[in-house]
């Protein structure tokens, strides 16, 4: 396109503008962290040495335990974020694999079957005094495997293709937590009652975020994958080299720019995640959100000590951008829109 | 290379075993149980309001028994969630729960009973009665033991009330002296006397928040208007029939004055929760205030005020005049009652009953709640803990913190509202968050101007009272006369 | 390419979404047709359709779907509009493009929570520094967060922080997807830029701007955090959105059969939306395709 040479400073000066907005709100919690209580109550303040006086107390109260434990919050948050991405990524990107790969058809009254077989079992189970979660775990095989074999059939109805398949995966994205939130209380707590704690625990939350990061993760990698050239896997094919090394020999490294990205961006969504973090912690994994909203309570609006609190949650993620931000610059993103 | 690593896992191993032995050498003190190897689990709102009072205990407790405690702390909204999710699953989740006194009602069906022995000693007479014969004891049965004692107390700037130039301004204008205020109308002229935005000193300051405590400082206004003497427990429902009074001539004059305080409040008010008002007044932006003890050990606090020094205190206002449901008249009186307001009752620490540790955790609380523990922890600002036993008006401890005055003064509002004839009680009711929420509700909009006083009040008592037969009026009126101390 | 490995690589993926998202959706559905309070343990009944009539008949929840609906499509639309705008600008290379890059990225990563706690702060109407800014002009201690018009304004301009770049980064791609050959056509017919614009740049950024627009307020419906943290649904219930309603129902008040219905109509609200959405645009993208 071309441009004036005024044209050109107007978007500069939009860009910088925007730019200001972005970050002073970042500065002001950074600058706010080092702030006197004197300071915060009387008024704004922008300019540590020449408008007041910074202090570290705040930030020693943070790691002194007294405003909850900080350290050991913020470890439960890296555990868990970084082995839930993991896990998703490695399901997920297999999952988005075979679907850009392999063709798949699922009929529609399979689905019918597997709701209706496993409905059955569990009400016939639970009529026979069977314990509720003993019920479901053998309802959900028995259905899985009655509509695994229907789908061999020519059956009636429609067929559902791989794109219906990612959509399906899609679409579980698209429900709001709310509607699973308590219900996944509910279920872990029953899981619980028969010895396997789930509740507050580090296995109960990685698998909870894995499943709900797995369609971001499925949608995302499936675009790098179809952007790859099919040519060397064909000629490897041909080889007969197993699909399983083709996929880690060669598929996995030519999408590695993919794959890092792709597990950074799910680590930022477990990470700042609030909802299911506070419904399914009881206080050994609580993770930073539900500590940071603590601050927010009861006591009222201490800046100095919210602003630390802000900063902790904040700096990992702003490492992944920086991050990010580079790895962008190679065009990466552009696969994942399509 | 081996060797290495065998004298590495001969070193680690020894270590090991040596750090078992000292585990196992902690011997409890003379007289004491001996829990080693319990370890309890207390939930906690996130601190250091109340939470570090329990860490205290369970420091001085773990030093005593050799028991471990492991405080577990959530925002205040999410521990009412937190309990009723975790007691409705069966989950042994917590040794120890503190909570509001509000939702004993809803708890005590999971709690396991206070020990009778707990109940002989010299540190149980020392409790205030108010906490020790009624807000600790639900349907006949000691469920919970005070942690501390809440109630609302005015504070005022000494410094600004002593000023002979304010004072002389005040008689000129007024006819009267500039006094500490006894009524709300008192009240409401030094408030607008002081009101002075162009300098930024505002004339009071509440809390108007929802879920910022806003209805409690709604409450303590209407105490003073419906707490009728000869009619014990009429505040909030007619104990004979669970009608709610919500909307009666003393409530909308109640919801009147809480709106005028908005107009006499620093701007953003609407905003403020009771955290808020304490910084406002210890930064000096007002002349009044009244709140929770806290204001008290934060203003006179030097590192987090500017008005150290000048913190003055007394009673809440009283009214010469109280709204009689039985008559449907305002009573006069000879004097200025004063009714205190219990707001929140005091946080109260319980034993669940699915805990496998009842009676260490009831150890560990009463070792927390001790004359030597919670003397430390009340004179202790950011604790949380206000007064609840007599030992705590101890004025000496006091002027390690404050002025001689400041302690006087504090102590005496403290003491006299906790012992006043009239104390009036705070609502404690199953289904709690039903009502309040419908409470909350509309008093925002009478704050906001949507609807009068009388339109937002006839609201909440018509729906307060659909709650209460949705929920069974009887069971509710029972759960009522019990909370209000009556037969 | 036929091969049995596909399973292998297919199903754990699918079994661990089965097994997390499906059991949830039954269980609230069903319990969306009982009477359930946790406190006091009564036993649940069955009350048919009640709570769904129950809602639909209530103001507040159809008040709740309006408050969502206006932070929501508004709030998109400037995200929208803002985040092409800074796109656009950015691949015309303006100078600093790496660092404004990298720093546009920011906000969307960042803890909705933290960045509520945040921008709280700065719409505080005494000690924020845009109450300075305000104060200067004239116009001190606005009600950034105590009156409606302004309350919403702020969350809005909060939405709009913290997801403009979402639209910045997907519009970037798109933008840089876009054929060179059709602009280097477009110059030398002497084509303003301006018509550049509405002739090539956007009719062919349409099908990436549906879905960027649609995630969006996918997305925005469900937010929470934000709200609760600097509004608390205030004042009064005229910021309450939809997930703070049924989270007020179900973890206040445990009335968990009434936050089920809720939770569904959301629900079938959402796929609703999702459907018509696309029904009503699929014809427009094919049409100019």
């Amino acid at each position: 396109m071309q441009q004036n040479k005024w044209g050109r400073w107007g978007v500069f000066a939009f860009c910088a503008i925007w730019f200001v907005l972005t970050l002073f709100p970042l500065y002001w919690t950074l600058v706010t962290s080092f702030k006197p209580v004197l300071f915060v109550t009387s008024g704004p303040t922008y300019l540590p040495w020449i408008d007041f006086t910074p202090t570290l107390k705040p930030w020693l109260d943070a790691f002194s335990g007294e405003r909850g434990d900080f350290v050991a919050t913020f470890l439960n948050s890296v555990w868990i974020s970084v082995s839930a991405s993991l896990i998703a990524v490695i399901l997920g990107s297999m999952a988005a694999y075979a679907l850009v790969r392999f063709e798949f058809r699922v009929r529609v009254l399979s689905g019918v079957l597997f709701a209706l077989a496993g409905i059955g079992t569990y009400v016939g189970l639970t009529q026979v005094k069977v314990g509720e979660v003993y019920a479901m775990a053998t309802a959900f095989p028995v259905a899985l495997a009655v509509s695994v074999i229907a789908n061999r059939f020519p059956l009636p109805g429609p067929v559902m293709k791989n794109n219906d398949v990612v959509f399906w995966f899609i679409s579980n994205r698209m429900m709001p937590p709310i509607v699973s939130a308590f219900a996944l209380y509910m279920l872990y707590s029953k899981i619980g009652k028969e010895g396997m704690k789930m509740i507050d625990t580090y296995w109960g939350l990685t698998i909870c975020y894995t499943a709900f990061s797995l369609p971001l993760v499925v949608w995302l990698m499936r675009d790098f994958f179809q952007s790859l050239p099919v040519e060397v896997e064909e000629a490897a094919l041909v080889d007969d080299v197993p699909r399983f090394r083709i996929f880690l020999e060669i598929v996995v490294p030519m999408a590695r720019p993919g794959l890092i990205a792709v597990t950074l961006i799910t680590l930022g969504f477990v990470w700042n995640e609030f909802l299911f973090a506070l419904i399914l912690t009881t206080g050994d994994w609580q993770t930073l959100p539900i500590l940071l909203s603590g601050q927010n309570s009861y006591r009222g609006d201490e800046w100095w000590a919210i602003a630390v609190a802000v900063m902790i949650a904040m700096l990992p993620m702003v490492l992944i951008t920086i991050f990010l931000g580079r790895m962008m610059r190679s065009g990466l993103m552009l696969g994942s829109i399509r | 290379m081996r060797k290495l690593f065998t004298g590495f896992a001969a070193a680690v191993s020894l270590a090991l075993v040596s750090a078992g032995s000292v585990y196992a050498q902690c011997k409890p003190q003379a007289g004491m149980p001996d829990y080693n190897g319990v370890t309890l689990t207390v939930g906690s709102q996130v601190g250091p309001y109340i939470a570090s009072a329990m860490k205290q205990g369970g420091d001085s407790w773990t030093k005593k028994t050799c028991g471990k405690v492991n405080i577990v702390e959530f925002p205040f909204g999410e521990l009412y969630p937190k309990y009723v999710t975790a007691f409705a699953a069966g989950e042994d989740a917590f040794d120890v729960i503190t909570f509001a006194p509000a939702w004993t009602p809803d708890l005590a069906p999971f709690l396991s009973d206070m020990p009778a022995k707990m109940r002989q000693t010299e540190a149980w007479m020392d409790i205030h009665p108010t906490y020790r014969d009624r807000l600790m004891m639900w349907e006949g049965k000691h469920k919970s033991q005070t942690i501390d004692g809440d109630l609302h107390t005015m504070h005022y700037r000494i410094d600004l009330f002593e000023n002979p130039a304010e004072q002389a301004a005040f008689k000129q204008k007024y006819g009267r002296d500039l006094l500490v205020p006894r009524t709300w109308e008192e009240y409401y002229e030094v408030a607008e006397f002081f009101h002075r935005p162009e300098k930024g000193i505002y004339g009071t300051t509440e809390a108007f928040a929802r879920g910022g405590q806003q209805f409690w400082f709604f409450f303590t206004h209407a105490a003073s208007y419906t707490n009728h003497p000869d009619n014990p427990g009429a505040m909030f429902f007619d104990p004979e029939t669970m009608d709610a009074q919500v909307n009666n001539p003393g409530w909308v004059r109640a919801l009147e004055d809480y709106k005028r305080s908005l107009a006499l409040a620093p701007p953003g008010a609407l905003n403020f929760s009771s955290g808020d008002t304490r910084q406002q007044f210890a930064g000096g932006k007002t002349s009044m205030n009244f709140d929770w003890g806290d204001t008290g050990t934060v203003g006179t606090d030097k590192s987090q005020s500017q008005i150290a020094g000048s913190v003055g205190s007394d009673l809440t206002p009283g009214s010469f005049e109280i709204w009689n449901h039985k008559t449907k008249k305002w009573d006069r009186f000879t004097r200025v009652v004063r009714s205190p307001f219990m707001a929140f009752n005091g946080w109260q620490a319980a034993v669940p009953a699915t805990s496998k540790n009842t009676e260490a955790a009831w150890h560990y609380v009463e070792t927390t709640t001790n004359v030597e523990n919670s003397g430390i922890q009340v004179i202790t600002g950011g604790s949380g803990v206000n007064p609840y036993r007599y030992s705590h008006f101890d004025s000496a401890v006091w002027e390690k913190k404050m002025s001689p005055r400041e302690a006087q003064e504090y102590l005496v509002a403290q003491r006299d509202s906790l012992g006043a004839d009239n104390v009036a009680l705070d609502m404690r009711l199953p289904f709690y968050f039903d009502y309040t929420e419908v409470l909350e509700i509309e008093l925002t909009k009478a704050l906001a101007g949507q609807a009068s006083p009388q339109e937002a009040l006839d609201s909440v008592a018509q729906q307060w009272n659909e709650l209460t037969d949705q929920f069974g009026r009887d069971k509710q009126l029972a759960a009522y006369r019990a909370s209000m101390g009556l037969k | 390419m036929k091969d049995r490995s596909k399973y292998i690589f297919i199903w754990p993926a699918v079994l661990v979404v089965l097994i997390v998202t499906l059991f949830p959706l039954v269980y609230t559905l069903n319990l969306s047709f009982q009477y359930v309070r946790l406190i006091p343990p009564l036993p649940p009944r069955y009350v048919g359709v009640d709570n769904y009539a129950k809602l639909l008949d209530q103001a507040r929840f159809w008040g709740v779907i309006g408050n969502t609906s206006t932070l929501v499509f508004i709030s998109v639309g400037l995200q929208y509009v803002l985040g092409l705008g800074i796109a656009m600008a950015l691949h015309s290379k303006v100078p600093g493009e790496r660092l404004f890059r990298v720093t546009f990225l920011l906000p969307m990563l960042l803890t909705p929570i933290a960045v509520a706690l945040v921008w709280k702060q700065i719409f505080n109407s005494q000690f924020g520094p845009l109450n300075q800014i305000f104060t200067t002009f004239g116009y001190p201690n606005p009600p950034f967060l105590t009156e409606i018009t302004w309350t919403y304004s702020s969350l809005i301009t909060v939405e709009i922080w913290q997801w403009t770049p979402f639209v910045i980064l997907m519009m970037l791609a798109g933008l840089q997807s876009l054929p060179q050959d059709i602009y280097e056509a477009a110059k030398l017919e002497n084509a303003s830029n301006w018509q550049i614009f509405w002739t090539i740049t956007f009719p062919m950024l349409l099908p990436i701007s549906v879905a960027v627009i649609f995630i969006r307020i996918v997305e925005a419906f469900k937010i929470i955090d934000t709200v609760f943290i600097m509004t608390g649904g205030g004042p009064g219930i005229a910021t309450e959105t939809l997930t703070l309603f049924a989270y007020q129902e179900g973890l206040k008040k445990f009335n968990l059969g009434y936050t089920s219905a809720i939770s569904f109509l959301f629900l079938i609200f959402i796929i609703v939306f999702g459907t018509l959405y696309m029904a009503l645009l699929k014809p427009q993208l094919e049409k100019r395709n």
